[in-house]
């Protein structure tokens, strides 16, 4: 096993990696730009090299910056974390030749799921069901009009190249392709370099599924089931779960089946998720997310496996040691993302100061975050601050429980979209299994209870005149202050005026 | 003191009298039997009503506050009866058109109008990158495009001016 690795990370995830790493007597070495020099996992790794610059540009996604740190503190293997050089397969190339371990998938497996074109055609190949869509990419609104044409609409846009939600547009008729492929090209282009877009049948009421996969270097892998990603609003998620009220075990193992044979397929090595379309009992691959993702507590909550040590274990060459049947299913978990934005302004990305934090506590209540009190929320970083996760004997208790832990919840200083998520829960359909991954977007947010209404009136409205007594009251001290300035200036003048009187008449 | 009180977009009146030191309110013309302490000074508040005891978050200035209650987020707008004049006076003259503001801060990517050009309620007029997602920004009535204050690669602040819009005429 290592005695040292380097987390080429921030926020949350650091923190998660840093947090099992030191469980395991692993010490940890943290990298950060300017901007992170106070943050948390700066704060927690045994040490911590300033990598320099304010974007994310200058200094996470510096692979040569990061390799160096690496090589200059005596790190032995490099944990990604999910984002920034996560799912770069020159990065990872460039580890391995600087005589470090990856603790990821080879770099083939990453280019050979990466590019959302190629991975579909060789899932198509190794028997591996897909969306009905295009095999090849398009680059401008003319080629994809006439493509939807044999697809049939509703239309999904997505990055050739990418992932994470960014580039990706639902076109619902042909008037609406021209302004949804220049936003979604453009994003396509600034995020990844790459401004072509491929098409594809839009599902009826899809839930998103996904399968958690592990493999060790010895060609042996096993699934952890399901989670279900289906609360997401354009196409980020905002809430997840494991393990999934429209997946039985006979789906389950099936699904875990057809996703072991996807990353087989590819010489998948370490964790991995395959994700699904699921719709009217039929599900269809949607691609491969080549690192550990940000919903891998749920996973971890129900089946009693820490995933980054297992990550950790494989990487450094050990075999899995157990079997798939080894793997137990108990009780329900769900995770809810805590992201600087405004539920209420149409999500809007929400920047400030963070303060008045308290977290929620008690019984089977995870924290995993990377958010502190004077901690400045700004617009070049990934907008997820924390994450809340809660298990329950059952889906109902797990429910209960995350409501109750996000009523004791407050972030103040930004917005978060912990509101957003309370909605969803406190919704009948959700709780009765009845949605898709429409629902967030459909969800009326607004719509807060209204029996508080009147106590929530009086309160702001005491709040603000509280504000102007203050202010009145600030007024006129800084009044009296400037009296009594006049005042003692008019006495100095006058003393210096007398002694003068006095000098010239000495 | 008579403030007009709008939480998540229904409105209440607020009447707030200090008599013989202490706060009487009245929400809706109904006199509540409330109290309301600070616990901190970074808003952590607790209000008493009718015997119950209620943990409130408070934050924001004079005009816009929100508040948190049980996991809950209230966003309130306040106007006093001056303001609200003011304000009424305002929307009475404006007509549409104005100036429209950046509502997060990001960097323009492109600007889809010139000056001249006659928009529509919501089309879109630039595109604003912000958190790594692109949004577009449509009008907020029809209009003609008076000026652009920006360009495309420019960073702007929340509530920066982007384009002031004119009127459409006779529209």
């Amino acid at each position: 096993m290592f005695q040292r690795i380097l987390i080429a990370n921030r926020g949350e995830i650091a923190l998660r990696v840093i947090r099992t790493a030191r469980e395991m007597g692993i010490e940890c070495v943290a990298v950060y730009s300017d901007f992170d020099k106070k943050a948390l996992h700066v704060r927690m790794a045994h040490v911590a090299v300033p990598l320099g610059g304010n974007l994310p540009s200058e200094s996470y996604l510096v692979a040569e910056k990061v390799i160096a740190a690496a090589k200059q503190t005596g790190a032995q293997a490099i944990h990604p974390g999910y984002g920034f050089l996560s799912e770069n397969a020159r990065f990872a190339r460039a580890v391995t030749e600087a005589g470090l371990v990856w603790i990821g998938p080879p770099p083939e497996a990453i280019e050979a799921m990466g590019d959302k074109i190629k991975s579909r055609r060789r899932m198509k190949d190794a028997g591996v069901p897909v969306v009905p869509g295009l095999v090849d990419p398009v680059e401008d609104a003319r080629a994809a009009l006439a493509a939807a044409e044999t697809i049939g609409y509703p239309i999904a846009l997505k990055a050739a190249a990418g992932g994470g939600g960014k580039g990706i547009r639902i076109v619902r008729d042909a008037a609406g392709m021209e302004g949804a492929f220049r936003t979604a090209s453009g994003e396509a282009r600034s995020s990844f370099g790459d401004g072509r877009l491929y098409l594809e049948r839009y599902l009826d009421r899809p839930r998103h599924i996904e399968v958690q996969l592990l493999f060790d270097r010895h060609g042996h892998g096993v699934h952890f089931g399901v989670r279900e990603c289906s609360i997401q609003r354009r196409h980020q998620k905002l809430l997840e779960e494991c393990p999934s009220v429209v997946i039985d075990d006979a789906t389950r193992e099936a699904m875990g089946a057809v996703a072991l044979r996807a990353g087989a397929a590819v010489g998948y090595q370490n964790a991995g998720t395959v994700e699904f379309l699921w719709s009217n009992g039929k599900f269809y691959f949607l691609e491969m997310n080549t690192r550990l993702q940000v919903e891998h507590p749920v996973t971890e909550m129900v089946t009693g496996v820490d995933l980054v040590r297992e990550q950790l274990r494989v990487a450094a060459g050990e075999p899995l040691g157990y079997e798939q049947g080894a793997i137990r299913w108990t009780g329900w978990a769900i995770e809810v993302r805590l992201n600087a934005e405004d539920p209420i302004n149409k999500f809007l990305p929400s920047t400030g100061t963070i303060h008045n934090l308290r977290m929620p506590g008690g019984p089977w209540v995870r924290l995993d975050l990377g958010l502190y009190r004077n901690m400045e929320v700004g617009v070049n970083y990934d907008p997820m601050l924390a994450k809340v996760i809660v298990w329950g004997a059952d889906r109902a208790q797990a429910i209960q429980r995350m409501r109750r832990a996000l009523q004791e919840l407050n972030v103040g200083g930004v917005r978060t979209s912990a509101p957003a998520a309370l909605a969803v829960l406190e919704d009948e359909r959700f709780q009765q299994g009845d949605f898709d991954t429409h629902f967030l977007e459909k969800l009326d947010l607004s719509r807060a209870r209204g029996d508080l209404d009147e106590l929530v009136a009086a309160a702001a409205a005491i709040y603000r005149h509280r504000i102007a007594r203050q202010r009145a009251l600030e007024t006129s001290s800084s009044e009296r202050a400037a009296w009594l300035a006049r005042s003692r200036s008019a006495l100095s003048n006058h003393v210096a005026g007398a002694a003068r009187r006095e000098g010239g008449g000495a | 003191m008579k403030y007009f009180v709008s939480v998540n977009g229904r409105e209440h009146a607020v009447e707030l009298v200090e008599r013989l030191g202490q706060l009487v309110v009245a929400v809706d013309g109904k006199t509540l039997d409330l109290s309301y302490e600070e616990v901190d000074d970074l808003g952590q508040v607790i209000v008493m009503r009718d015997g119950k005891s209620y943990g409130l978050s408070i934050e924001g200035d004079a005009a816009r506050v929100q508040v948190t209650l049980a996991g809950h987020l209230y966003d309130i707008a306040l106007e006093d009866e001056r303001e609200r004049a003011a304000h009424a006076a305002d929307r009475a003259q404006g007509k549409g058109g104005g100036v429209l503001t950046a509502v997060m801060p990001g960097v323009v990517v492109e600007v889809l109008v010139a000056p001249g050009a006659r928009v529509t309620k919501g089309e879109p007029i630039l595109i604003l990158s912000a958190m790594k997602m692109q949004n577009e920004i449509g009008a907020p009535a029809d209009g003609i495009v008076k000026e652009v204050l920006v360009a495309s690669g420019q960073a702007v602040a929340a509530g920066a001016k982007l384009v002031v819009l004119t009127p459409a005429e006779g529209g």
